[in-house]
């Protein structure tokens, strides 16, 4: 598991997004510095810490950094 | 690293990243791809940038960090453009594309990145399929590649196209049940990617992925592969990246030439002080064998070109006696270009081996088991490229060989006698001991001179020195296999090899002048000459030579330019020594011209034979 404020370190430390926890919310296109291939890199990082498989092409049809966290932490 | 380095403190980056472990490498590049390079560039404007055209196949947008961190590891800038998905056959066959409209615009060293993945030979296999299908689909891939080589090496002059073999999935050749069958595929592919292995241009560079996975990095995830069109895996694109590194170091002119190593825990296990020359660990038992094979990789670097030296905190006596006559050692002390065995500073030892050599510490590699010694050098010497050993000894090979520190695009014969030759050079400084002024020594010396038009198959050789040389090095500009080659097929240029030989041997090929013909102006467009030389007065025989060619083939007048970098400050007066008149000045270089009315000064002691190859230029 990880929780929300891990996330965020994980986001602003590992993927190099300069991100709040305020900005997990917003639509993946206004998030400043963001790059679609940021959700694959995620993706490989999310494994790596939880140790669990994410959904990848779900993943890849999420609207926000939250619904992204969603996947990666609900079975 | 975590957190964005501003542009201001880029100076520092290369420093910070040689401390991170491999898996923080990642990171770092995120952080670095956000750098703007425009800025890096305004704070420190002579940083070195490297421009890269990234192409390929399927989504390639990993590299611009993994290449960000690779180049920034040996201070490089990355200047990478990333072309659309899919567009670099398109981007290879269109003189007026934007692959080659964006090299053309590169001010320095400058490559085609085209990333060549599984997936270009899976896409056109019809449905169903079988092992010659495959077999032809990989023979027109690999005959269009050839075609396309041929294109960049017409079109994009000077720039390097980076090709790569292809990983060979488990999941195509599992598909085939037929036991021949798969075996077939398996051959062919390996056909496919030795032919593109044998692509002989100097324009190309072919990565060869085999090596990079049998370290056991993953070629692909297959989520990623079919969800995102990303074919190789993000660990296989960073290891990638820094085999992309180590050619772009190599063109712009940052080869490292001298491997200095500590003694103890390095070439041998155990303290020779303490353990006594029985009781070092090398050549028996299972650390001992450890460091035989580790000596045995210096030996073969240092039988291609790679000067060796030793610096260790030792008494000098015992180290002398473990490399004549422990039985043991593979290395002797005729491997090594010097051998210091003291208790000063290994920076300070360092500092003064450069000196000896006649190199700059930049030029050099150190490798040492000690932390602290490391950690020193760093601090003190930061131009020196520093391998972490370990205390596990079967690891000092993959740590020696991990940043290809000493690769070159084609090695010469220059290469492989320069040892021998640097340790001549240690009998001339006896012999100069000997003499009470440096003119005496020249005169008996006897060097022997000769200028003429390099020959075909010394174009490598020229290249390789306005690659490798920084110190005298007029304009330091640097000129690829491919460049040199137009330039001796240009009718108003001429490119000429200096060589030498003294009552010590062969030089070899130590020099080049490169001129050019206009109208009534000789220009000399650079003039080079090893470090191994210089200071003998071979350079004022030779730009003598010159200026009286020039005279005798009724030119008006010579001119030549002087550009200023970090390492080439002593050669700054040399024109206006020789005669010349300065035309302008400021701080990036100078224009001078000789209006040939004087004869140069004449070099006695040396013996110059000059052929300028006809009338022209």
């Amino acid at each position: 598991m990880i929780s929300v404020e891990e996330y965020v370190a994980l986001l602003r430390d590992e993927l190099a997004l300069p991100v709040t926890e305020d900005d997990l919310g917003r639509s993946l296109d206004t998030v400043d510095a963001w790059d679609s291939v940021h959700l694959l890199t995620l993706c490989t990082l999310l494994e790596r810490r939880t140790g669990r498989p994410v959904p990848f092409a779900r993943v890849l049809e999420a609207p926000s950094l939250v619904a992204v966290y969603e996947l990666a932490t609900t079975s | 690293m975590t957190e964005l380095p501003p542009a201001a403190e880029w100076p520092s980056v290369r420093g910070l990243l040689a401390e991170l472990p491999d898996d923080a490498l990642p990171r770092a590049g995120r952080f670095l791809a956000r750098l703007d390079p425009a800025e890096v560039l305004a704070a420190h404007p002579a940083t070195p940038v490297v421009s890269l055209y990234v192409t390929g196949h399927g989504t390639l947008a990993a590299l611009r960090p993994a290449l960000a961190v690779e180049l920034a590891r040996h201070g490089l800038l990355a200047g990478v453009a990333l072309a659309d998905f899919d567009a670099w056959v398109r981007d290879l066959a269109d003189p007026a594309s934007e692959l080659y409209t964006t090299l053309g615009k590169a001010g320095g060293p400058a490559f085609a990145l085209a990333v060549l993945d599984p997936g270009i030979v899976a896409a056109e296999l019809p449905p169903p399929w079988r092992a010659d299908d495959a077999a032809r689909v990989l023979d027109a891939k690999v005959t269009l590649i050839e075609k396309l080589a041929a294109t960049f090496a017409a079109t994009a002059r000077g720039a390097t196209l980076v090709l790569n073999t292809l990983p060979l999935p488990r999941e195509l050749t599992a598909q085939l049940l037929d036991r021949r069958e798969r075996a077939a595929l398996g051959a062919a592919w390996r056909e496919a990617n030795a032919r593109l292995l044998r692509l002989d241009r100097p324009e190309v560079a072919v990565v060869d992925l085999d090596p990079l996975l049998a370290e056991g990095i993953r070629a692909r995830d297959p989520r990623q592969s079919v969800y995102a069109k990303a074919h190789l895996t993000d660990d296989l694109l960073a290891a990638y990246a820094r085999e992309v590194g180590h050619l772009a170091r190599q063109a712009a002119g940052l080869a490292k030439k001298v491997l200095v190593l500590d003694l103890d825990e390095t070439v041998w296990g155990g303290v020779l002080g303490e353990a006594g020359p029985e009781g070092i660990e090398v050549a028996e038992g299972y650390r001992g064998e450890a460091f035989t094979r580790f000596q045995r990789v210096v030996r073969q670097l240092g039988s291609q070109g790679v000067l060796v030296a030793a610096v260790s905190k030792n008494d000098p006596e015992p180290v002398a006696g473990v490399l004549r006559d422990h039985p043991g050692m593979t290395l002797r002390d005729g491997d090594f270009v010097q051998v210091r065995a003291n208790w000063r500073p290994k920076h300070d030892n360092l500092a003064e081996l450069a000196a000896d050599l006649n190199l700059a510490v930049d030029s050099f590699v150190f490798a040492d088991d000690s932390p602290f010694e490391r950690g020193l050098v760093r601090r003190e010497l930061p131009g020196v490229a520093v391998v972490d050993l370990t205390a596990e000894p079967a690891l000092h090979v993959a740590a020696l060989l991990r940043d290809g520190w000493f690769d070159v695009p084609r090695l010469t014969s220059e290469d492989r006698a320069r040892p021998a030759r640097y340790r001549e050079e240690d009998a001339r400084r006896g012999f100069l001991e000997g003499f009470d002024s440096l003119d005496g020594y020249l005169a008996e010396l006897g060097t022997e001179v000769r200028l003429a038009p390099a020959d075909p198959a010394q174009l490598d050789r020229v290249s390789q020195i306005t690659l490798r040389t920084n110190q005298f090095n007029l304009t330091t500009r640097r000129l690829s296999p491919a460049e040199v080659r137009d330039l001796a097929d240009d009718p108003d240029a001429r490119v000429l090899a200096i060589a030498s030989a003294d009552r010590f041997g062969e030089h070899g090929l130590v020099g080049a002048v490169l001129l050019r013909r206009d109208g009534a102006v000789l220009r000399v467009e650079n003039f080079l000459l090893s470090c191994r030389v210089f200071a003998r007065g071979i350079e004022q025989a030779v730009l003598g030579a010159v200026l009286e060619h020039a005279r005798a083939s009724a030119a008006r007048e010579v001119r030549a330019a002087y550009r200023r970098t970090a390492k080439n400050g002593r050669v700054a007066g040399f024109y206006p020594e020789a005669g010349f008149a300065t035309v302008h000045a400021d701080e990036a270089g100078a224009e001078f011209r000789h209006d040939l009315t004087r004869p140069p000064e004449p070099v006695p002691h040396i013996r110059l034979s000059a052929d300028f190859g006809g009338r022209h230029p």
